[in-house]
């Protein structure tokens, strides 16, 4: 409370603390970077360095508990190895987060541009299939998706991609609307390149920064969102594992063996806060005109 | 103002004609249907299941089913549900009340205690309040709200005994009391995530407001602390806000039909994920325009209530 | 046949002997008539619960066996299978046999007396017109009705009085009576005026001559029932009774063991919850008997399941002791067949399973069935890898499943998992055979009528042309003429040996890799009576008009 009346004279240490901010906020994109660094690198080479492989059954070691012996984190009702599952789980659940991100950052940026740089009522189409694609509560979409196909990691992706392209395309509409009718679009113009030229070569690059930013944080929702679904039984089937497929059935044994429940859980709520606070770092770097409240 | 709602809701309009047609799709080109659930029935046979579908209706081109459908649609028909024949409205009015009172509950958690925290960190900013909660305001962002859900239920239901572990309330008892002790922990699970966004905007919007002139001149004015915080501050702050309730209601929509798988509860979510199931393409269909409808409708009503309040910013 | 000698071989479920045989029934201790019992008035409330909703209130279209939970609170058959499979009377004054001129020595002709003074719950009297309309709506074209067998052989139908009803067959068919057990009445005036029968009023607000009537429906939640005090049975014992929707297992048995649900129905507790609980200070855990198998089901038109080496090998290599001890806590029973082992008609002398992958192997290897560079056997450019499909989010089958699938890999064939949704899983990929094999769980019979030409003959797989439910497609001509033979025959002790019969050749061409016959682990709190579990019915309310709570 004592920072209200003596605020007209804080401003010097304001500014220190601007300072003291940006160095925290990056340390957390530093944290975020560690976070799924270690938790990347354990899903890649974690499966190499255990004695079991995520899909070996050994029902005499059923619901083994964590720490308890061979199995550091435990095994699950058909007695496989949770480790093992989890980090295998993880090199799917991340594929699946970056696949995304690729497919839902590129046709957002297409849509946005096109309908940033021509404008009129092709903006306004596109932008109103925009709005129709968020006004859905996006779990209820891709549910409805994802109840009717084939639910591998492709189909996966595919649909999750579906729900995730409208932030990009409303930032970078919005960024090449802004530069459309600046003086290099218009020496563009004159030197007679074609409006593809113009859109991708010289309005899209200007627009990098918000797109990193956007497609970070897909990559942290195209994982809750992979999650969510295999949670609910639509998603990624096993005997494949992902981060939500491993929770599915855990509902049913988490008064008996929690750790099932535990360890997948906890290994997507790193990898999303990992995402999420370099998100937020990237934000800071790239925005110039971040102001510091 | 009128021409600016009319407009308003003619491109909602459109949306939803959309939203119609995409959904419809989807639903009807996959495989499987609503009959499959009879198919293990003793003594049910192919040409037994082929009669209901040529009775309901299931066998016409689907052009044809859309059609018919969008035309009872716009006369207020939403059709019937395949599982118990009922008007599609009145499935989904049955279960409003369960999902409008969780996620009621949830809003009332996420903007007061979003907003404390928020104008708190204002208040304290750069110090070490202010950052813990911005990084747990993160983290609240990162977990998955059904396993955080998990826990919960793990923690207070099965190891302290503390709360029921799932339903609205039992039958037979069902007073407030009951209730509460049903929502307390679905609400909570749910809010989580909505205190993080709420709070982090408060936080932003008491910012620009302190910075503004009538809170300096309240300051000049000699005005204690409290009441510059509650007359100016607060109420000022929280007009942003009404935008960022409408723009949240689809999260809590769709965070509302996770919880409430997670803990039994009979609202919407669990309609619609037991519709889903059935292939009970009318409730699922209504379900996915009562939504984007109550969305559409929230950030419509969020602008012009912003409009009201703030006479600075003009519709059109 | 001799009434002597039928009485001598009522067993188990000599339920349709009473159709041939000259047997005449002692009148079951259950579900006796009011007049025999003085009925106290009905005191308490109890409360059901079901994992499923009950959603279809007219038991004459298509619903699933939850619903049926409900008729049997609301509505009455004709006559029901009690738990060792003999019919007692409900609406009927006595269950039509040869013996007392119910039906024609022919099966053609059929007389069915009725009780009087029965009411509907709004008052009104119930009559054989309600009979009649009930049979009828069932054939009705316009109607979406629940089934077609059995009722079109039926014509004809006549209410001389009241209480008297007569109808001809064009075909003698046995399992008619076990269809008419699961047929529930509903009252004629409910529908007069009303167009289309499938959008009636009465469809969501149901009348019944049942011990309970229908109050109100929380959608999503509950329903609740009152007891219909003027029932025509002794019962029903309870005030007030509620069917709870609890959509997770784990919250139903949470709540079982607190105390908020009175009894645990439908899905039951699942195996891992029975150590603990059996340990359950006041409340009644006891494992019944269902008529369901858990099988692997082969297509069999598919080229890697021609070979019977190939499925004798597979069956060798699935390790059922394990699948059944292990993920199902060796709570259901190891099966050789479809027949439920309560049956009459259950044949004990198959052959038994044995598990060993060296012979499964041997086999394999024996008929030609060489290992590629993938360590998949081939022969003649067939790979023997295939797809196994389930209902998928079941968990313990989809851990079957994965545990057989590695089980498999051990004799060189690959199995590759895909399970679907519900919705599209028992769609046309079940229905047209889409599949390559499936694990399901199947009740191929009609109440405790051995029939099940709608399964296993030839002509009645879909994507052979037929209408039925052959999904395995299995063709076998001697099995089909065996089917024509039971059905028509009336006599338990004649049909037994051709059931017995069929069994012997399904074990041995094995379509399907029979697992376990289901058990169910049923509980209810120790102060509630009456609660009975009867294999030959799909619900547990099959009896609650005798529920009580003390």
């Amino acid at each position: 409370m004592t920072a209200m009346t003596t605020e007209p004279a804080r401003r010097p240490p304001f500014l220190k603390s601007r300072a003291l901010r940006r160095f925290v906020r990056h340390r957390l994109a530093l944290v975020g970077l560690v976070m799924v660094v270690l938790l990347s690198t354990a899903c890649f080479l974690g499966p190499h360095l255990l004695a079991y492989d995520e899909l070996s059954i050994d029902l005499r070691a059923r619901f083994a508990p964590p720490f308890s012996g061979a199995h550091i984190f435990g095994t699950d009702p058909l007695g496989r190895d949770i480790a093992a599952r989890l980090f295998h789980a993880g090199q799917i659940s991340m594929a699946v987060g970056f696949s995304v991100m690729i497919i839902a950052t590129c046709f957002g940026s297409v849509i946005g541009v096109v309908s940033g740089y021509y404008g009129g009522r092709t903006s306004a189409v596109l932008m109103r299939v925009v709005d129709a694609f968020l006004s859905f509560p996006s779990v209820f979409l891709l549910l409805a998706l994802a109840a009717f196909i084939q639910p591998g990691p492709v189909m996966i992706a595919l649909i999750i991609a579906s729900t995730s392209w409208m932030e990009v395309a409303r930032i970078v509409e919005a960024e090449v609307k802004s530069l459309r009718n600046q003086d290099f679009v218009q020496a563009a113009h004159m030197l007679g390149l074609t409006g593809r030229w113009i859109m991708f070569r010289e309005l899209l690059p200007n627009a990098i920064g918000p797109i990193i930013v956007a497609a970070t944080l897909t990559v942290a929702r195209a994982i809750l969102l992979e999650a969510y679904i295999s949670f609910l039984g639509y998603g990624i089937q096993p005997p494949l594992p992902s981060w939500g497929n491993m929770l599915n059935g855990a509902q049913q044994y988490l008064q008996s063996a929690p750790w099932l429940a535990i360890v997948p859980g906890l290994a997507i709520t790193i990898a999303v806060t990992g995402f999420n606070f370099i998100g937020d770092g990237l934000r800071d770097a790239f925005d110039s005109r971040t102001q510091e409240h | 103002m009128l021409r600016y709602i009319t407009s308003r809701l003619g491109q909602s309009l459109i949306l939803l004609v959309i939203v119609s047609f995409i959904g419809f799709a989807v639903l009807t080109l996959a495989p499987g249907g609503p009959l499959s659930q009879f198919a293990l029935s003793p003594g049910m046979t192919q040409e037994q299941i082929a009669k209901i579908a040529a009775q309901m209706g299931l066998d016409r081109p689907l052009p044809v089913q859309y059609f018919d459908w969008l035309r009872h649609l716009v006369v207020g028909d939403w059709g019937t549900s395949y599982r118990d024949g009922q008007p599609v409205l009145a499935v989904i009015g049955s279960h409003l009340f369960a999902t409008l009172l969780l996620m009621g509950t949830a809003t009332v958690i996420s903007v007061s205690l979003g907003s404390a925290i928020g104008i708190a960190s204002a208040l304290r900013r750069g110090t070490a309040f202010d950052y813990t909660m911005a990084v747990l305001a993160m983290v609240a962002l990162s977990i998955p709200t059904f396993w955080f859900g998990l826990i919960a239920i793990y923690a207070f239901s099965l190891q302290l005994g503390w709360l029921p572990a799932g339903n609205m309330y039992t039958v037979g008892d069902g007073s407030v009391l009951d209730y509460l002790r049903h929502l307390i922990l679905p609400a909570v699970v749910l809010a989580l995530v909505d205190v993080a966004v709420w709070s982090r905007y408060m936080r932003t919007s008491t910012l620009t407001v302190i910075n503004q002139d009538f809170v300096r001149t309240a300051r000049a004015k000699g005005l204690t602390r409290r009441r510059i915080l509650f007359r100016h501050i607060v109420g000022n702050s929280l007009v942003p806000m009404v935008t960022l309730a409408g723009l949240q209601l689809p999260t809590v929509l769709g965070g509302a039909l996770v919880t409430e798988t997670v803990f039994t509860w009979p609202g919407m979510g669990r309609l619609f994920l037991d519709s889903l199931g059935y292939s009970d393409y009318p409730v699922v269909m209504g379900l996915l325009m009562a939504s984007a409808i109550l969305v559409l409708l929230g950030n419509l009503a969020a602008d012009l209530i912003v409009a009201l309040i703030d006479p600075r910013i003009l519709l059109d | 046949m001799t009434e002597k000698k039928n009485a001598t071989f009522m067993n188990r479920r000599q339920a349709i002997s009473l159709l041939g045989a000259a047997g005449v029934m002692a009148p079951a201790m259950i579900g006796r008539d009011k007049a025999f019992a003085a009925n106290a008035d009905p005191s308490g409330q109890l409360t059901l619960a079901f994992s499923q909703e009950p959603t279809v209130f007219n038991p004459l279209m298509p619903h699933i066996e939850v619903d049926e939970g409900v008729y049997y609170a609301v509505f009455d058959p004709l006559f029901d299978f009690d738990p060792d499979g003999n019919f007692f009377p409900i609406l009927v004054a006595e269950v039509p046999t040869v013996a007392n001129g119910g039906i024609s020595a022919d099966g053609l002709q059929w007389k069915v007396k009725l009780k009087p003074g029965v009411t509907w719950h709004d008052g009104t009297p119930f009559t054989a017109e309600d009979v009649k309309f009930s049979l009828e709506l069932t054939m009705d074209p316009d109607f979406r009705s629940f089934r077609s067998t059995g009722y079109k052989f039926m014509q004809n139908i006549t209410a001389v009085s009241d209480t008297e009803l007569t109808w001809e067959m064009s075909e003698p068919f046995a399992p008619m009576a076990a269809i008419l057990a699961s047929t529930y009445i509903i009252p004629k005036h409910a529908f007069d005026g009303v167009a289309d029968k499938n959008t009636a009023p009465f469809n969501n607000a149901p009348i019944g001559t049942g011990p309970f009537k229908f109050k109100q429906r929380m959608a999503g939640d509950h329903i609740e029932f009152e007891a219909n005090t003027d029932y025509h049975m002794d019962g029903p014992y309870l005030k007030t009774l509620i069917i709870k929707y609890v959509p997770d297992l784990n919250v139903m048995y949470t709540q079982f063991k607190s105390g908020d649900i009175d009894v645990i129905g439908l899905q039951y507790i699942s195996p891992d919850h029975l150590g603990e609980a059996e340990k359950l200070p006041g409340k009644v855990v006891k494992l019944a008997g269902a008529a369901t198998f858990e099988s692997i089901g082969l297509n069999m038109t598919k080229p890697q399941f021609q070979d019977p080496a190939v499925r004798k090998a597979l069956y060798m290599a699935l390790d059922k002791a394990s699948i059944i001890d292990a993920l199902y806590y060796g709570v259901p029973k190891p099966t050789e067949t479809y027949m439920p082992q309560q049956s009459f008609y259950y044949n004990p002398d198959l052959p038994k399973h044995e598990f060993s992958i060296e012979k499964a192997n041997a086999l394999l290897d024996e008929a030609g069935w060489k290992k590629g560079a993938d360590g998949i056997r081939e022969k003649d450019g067939v790979k023997l890898a295939f797809t196994n499909s389930t209902t998928a989010g079941n968990h313990l089958r989809e851990q079957a499943q994965q545990f057989f699938q590695q089980t498999f890999e051990q004799i060189g064939v690959k199995v590759t998992i895909k399970n679907f949704p519900p919705a599209v899983m028992w769609g046309d990929y079940w229905m047209n055979s889409e599949f390559d094999s499936v694990v399901v769980g199947l009740n191929c019979l009609a109440g405790a009528d051995p029939d099940t030409s709608d399964y296993f003959m030839s002509t009645m797989s879909p994507i052979r042309g037929g209408s039925g439910q052959n999904t395995f497609a299995y063709q076998n001509p001697k099995v089909d003429e065996l089917l024509v033979k039971g059905a028509a025959s009336f006599v338990p002790e004649e049909r037994k040996p051709i059931y017995q019969e069929i069994q012997q050749i399904i074990r041995d061409d094995l379509p399907f890799l029979p697992v376990f016959q289901y058990a169910l682990i049923k509980g209810w709190k120790s102060d509630v009576s009456g609660v009975e579990p009867n294999v030959n019915n799909r619900i547990d309310t099959w009896n609650v008009r005798d529920w009580k709570r003390s």
